[in-house]
């Protein structure tokens, strides 16, 4: 007992060895990926009555698709240039990564233009309700993501001190965007199937 | 005796965040301990306003001929006033007052890890309370669709609130569910990570172990109710259909068609179940704390008390269609929950037992947190028993809907869990303030709240019995429903709340006046081991523990440890400087 209480003495005071933001963001992935859970439980099971209709896919959401996953492999880029100190392609890649994703949300509001213009509209059908609800809560995270974009990216203009964490801010923007880019791809996956 | 050797502490002390001004200081404060009592005192204000409300729900069931207010605003008073309790004031108030206060003092931090995400949370906590606000002062007022929100009668004509009521109610969870899911990143994250040396997870009070599985439970049920808000507005205001089902409305077919009611039913309760629990694991920790304090006894089978508090709150996520046994869902699912229900009580049943060990042959000291103590126990059982009537589906068939049901929520929800909330503020007063509470008004205050409480609950279990059923504005004439003992009981309880309602009067009072002219408190007046009372200054000010943080070498109960002079031995105090008793050469070691 005496020596679990010298152990326990010496005990650091931390359940990870993960630097606070990195936790923070697993917690608050975690807790993201419970709300998109819960909205594709509702979806399944909406699914069953009879009166879903199958919404058509435009080519667009397939280019958009493409469009969302360069912004992953962007960001990707920028992981590896921020951790080996060469800022300039950094902010380079981080602007790309940007641009991209905005891409992405504008090419989204155009499928929706273009869906309306046929006549889907959110309340017609609930299988057309879903897609535009799914499709506007991801922007909506992607907007959230874009606010630590924009604070990264400024940091990329301005010089850094030593124990400045920089590139683990810019990792761990990286790691939302994969994350988001996953969530996407599941939620297009389910609407293709069904 | 060995030493203990602590090495340098390998990490950098995240640096703590200094107010430049008046405004960011007192106003937009990041320091948790003044974020703490700005959820505290908007809690209390918003959960007072539901007070009142319930005063004339009472009012106007007792005394029927006054018709002190019309049917739809009893409607919208009893939506209100559960919504507001249930949410805004419980909720708020152990999460966010007392996690945002006691966190970093228990786990040895200077503060919250993302104090200015702390900051933002209370605002948006605000903002959200003033949003529900709102809605009693628009057309049409707040909604009166029930705290349980059905669809489809809650968007549609007939229900009070249909103008903005609901849509003002809807947004405004959503901004609370925001607000939570930051302050509850903080909570999580402080308490896994921003523990002082030698706070290892099982060194940590119960209070904190409660809390931080509320939060949990929050982070993970809160969006289950975010999802059912939006679709429900969106069936409000782009006329979806996702639970609205092929209407007529007065000779109208609407143009709903094919939603689900019963998928908003299970998506609400899969949220609803873990709120209940989210306002109980806190008050089960406290109050774990509380009793060892004040019987000077650590608690009994603590490690198994930890477990119980996690395992109540993993099981709370499958336990949630209990509350819909009589919605026409499958009668199998039924059968499920039943059983899930019954598991759960199991380790809520084994802290009970824990706590009366802990008491059994305790040092009772009966200070008012005691008191609060012991009433939360006797009532928490009570109402725990009722629940096992409700737990199972036949017996829920004739209960549903009754007074059964309303007696059992308030007794485990409105006394047990205040009665913590009463206790716990009476305990941690002289370290919020540096001054006790006045123990005359406290006592008075104990005792009209206690046997006042149960005056009201204990009898509404027997109209719940005879068919009494809930949620109605007024009873009838017909004697084979309501009897005229009934009616009279109910006057009773009306009564018994009205007098219940004056005794927080006096205890608001109390609060106002101690904090200017109560006795000032001597430095940890209850003598507690844990370590928001070794602070060296009481208050603690900014950075709580002053230039160094402490280092933590016992758990949180060392109570009448055999060998010690002192018959306590707060956490930062290591073995070799603990005052021995005469005739003990080492703590547990007599002398021969």
């Amino acid at each position: 007992m005496a020596d679990q209480a010298a152990i326990d003495d010496n005990h650091i005071g931390r359940s990870s060895s993960h630097p606070l933001p990195r936790v923070a963001l697993y917690v608050l992935m975690a807790v993201i990926g419970v709300l998109f859970s819960l909205f594709s439980v509702a979806y399944i099971g909406r699914m069953a009555y009879g009166d879903w209709r199958i919404l058509p896919e435009p080519t667009l959401l397939w280019f958009n698709t493409g469009v969302i996953m360069l912004s992953s492999f962007a960001f990707s880029r920028a992981t590896i240039n921020a951790r080996e100190g060469d800022i300039k392609r950094t902010r380079e890649y981080l602007l790309l990564a940007g641009v991209l994703t905005f891409g992405f949300i504008i090419g989204q509001l155009f499928v929706w233009r273009e869906l309306v213009s046929f006549g889907y509209f959110v309340s017609t059908n609930p299988s057309y309700a879903f897609f535009y609800l799914l499709t506007a809560l991801h922007i909506l995270h992607l907007f959230g993501g874009l606010i630590a974009w924009l604070n990264v990216t400024y940091k990329s203009f301005i010089p850094q001190k030593e124990t400045s964490d920089f590139s683990l801010k810019v990792n761990l923007c990286a790691i939302y965007w994969h994350f988001l880019l996953i969530v996407w791809t599941l939620l297009f996956v389910m609407l293709l199937l069904t | 005796m060995s030493e203990s050797i602590i090495p340098e502490s390998e990490l950098e002390e995240v640096e703590l965040y200094h107010a430049k001004s008046w405004w960011t200081e007192k106003v937009f404060t990041q320091d948790a301990k003044l974020i703490a009592i700005q959820y505290g005192l908007t809690a209390f204000a918003i959960g007072f306003v539901a007070l009142v409300l319930s005063w004339f729900m009472r009012i106007q069931i007792a005394f029927p001929e006054l018709s002190i207010i019309s049917e739809g605003t009893y409607y919208q008073f009893i939506t209100m006033h559960g919504m507001i309790m249930v949410v805004y004031l419980l909720t708020a108030l152990f999460l966010g007052a007392f996690g945002n206060y006691l966190i970093p003092l228990m786990v040895g931090a200077r503060d919250m890890v993302f104090p200015y995400l702390n900051m933002v949370s209370y605002w948006t906590y605000l903002i959200a309370v003033l949003v529900l606000f709102v809605s009693f002062f628009t057309p049409g007022g707040p909604t009166g669709a029930g705290w349980t929100l059905y669809p489809p009668q809650a968007i549609l004509g007939g229900t009070p609130g249909q103008e903005s009521g609901i849509i003002l109610m809807l947004v405004s969870l959503c901004i609370f569910i925001v607000g939570f899911t930051m302050g509850g990143l903080n909570y999580v994250i402080t308490i896994l990570q921003a523990r002082t040396r030698g706070m290892t997870l099982m060194r940590m009070p119960l209070t904190v172990w409660g809390i931080f599985t509320a939060t949990v439970l929050a982070l993970f049920a809160f969006p289950a109710l975010f999802v059912s808000a939006v679709m429900m507005l969106f069936d409000k205001i782009l006329l979806t259909s996702f639970f609205m089902p092929a209407l007529v409305e007065f000779g109208e077919n609407l143009t709903y068609g094919g939603g689900s009611p019963i998928l908003f039913q299970h998506l609400f309760w899969f949220f609803g179940h873990p709120e209940v629990y989210i306002v109980a694991l806190p008050a089960f920790g406290i109050v774990s704390d509380l009793i060892s304090v004040h019987a000077r006894k650590n608690i009994f089978g603590f490690r198994m008390m930890v477990w119980a508090i996690v395992g109540i709150g993993a099981l709370s996520f499958i336990v949630w269609a209990h509350h819909m046994y009589v919605s026409g869902m499958n009668p199998y699912f039924g059968f499920f929950f039943a059983t899930t229900t019954l598991i759960i009580a199991v380790p809520t049943a084994l802290k009970v037992y824990n706590w009366i060990l802990t008491l059994w042959r305790g040092n009772i000291n009966l200070t008012i947190p005691m008191l609060f103590c012991l009433g939360f126990i006797v009532t928490f059982l009570n109402g725990g028993l009722t629940g096992l009537f409700l737990g199972n589906v036949i017996v829920d068939v004739p209960l549903s809907d009754t007074y059964f049901v309303v007696a059992h929520f308030h007794m485990v929800m409105g006394i047990a869990p205040v009665l913590v909330i009463l206790g716990a503020i009476y305990h941690w007063f002289p370290l919020i303030t540096g001054r006790m509470l006045h123990e005359g008004m406290g006592r008075f205050h104990f005792w009209v709240t206690f046997v006042g409480s149960y005056l009201i609950y204990f009898p509404m279990h027997y109209l719940g019995f005879i068919g009494v059923p809930r949620r109605y504005y007024e009873m009838g004439q017909t004697e084979a429903l309501y009897t005229s003992s009934a009616a009279d009981l109910n006057v009773f309880i009306t009564l018994a709340a009205l007098a219940v309602g004056f005794a927080q009067l006096v205890f608001i009072y109390n609060v106002f006046w101690s904090a200017k002219k109560g006795i000032i408190a001597e430095k940890n007046p209850w003598k507690a081991t844990s370590l928001e009372w070794q602070t060296p200054d009481q208050p603690p000010i900014h950075g709580n523990f002053g230039k160094e943080l402490p280092v933590i070498f016992r758990w949180a109960y060392d109570y009448s440890v055999p060998g010690a002079k002192d018959d306590f031995i707060p956490q930062d105090v290591p073995n070799e400087k603990v005052k021995l008793a005469e005739g003990y050469s080492e703590l547990g070691v007599e002398k021969t």
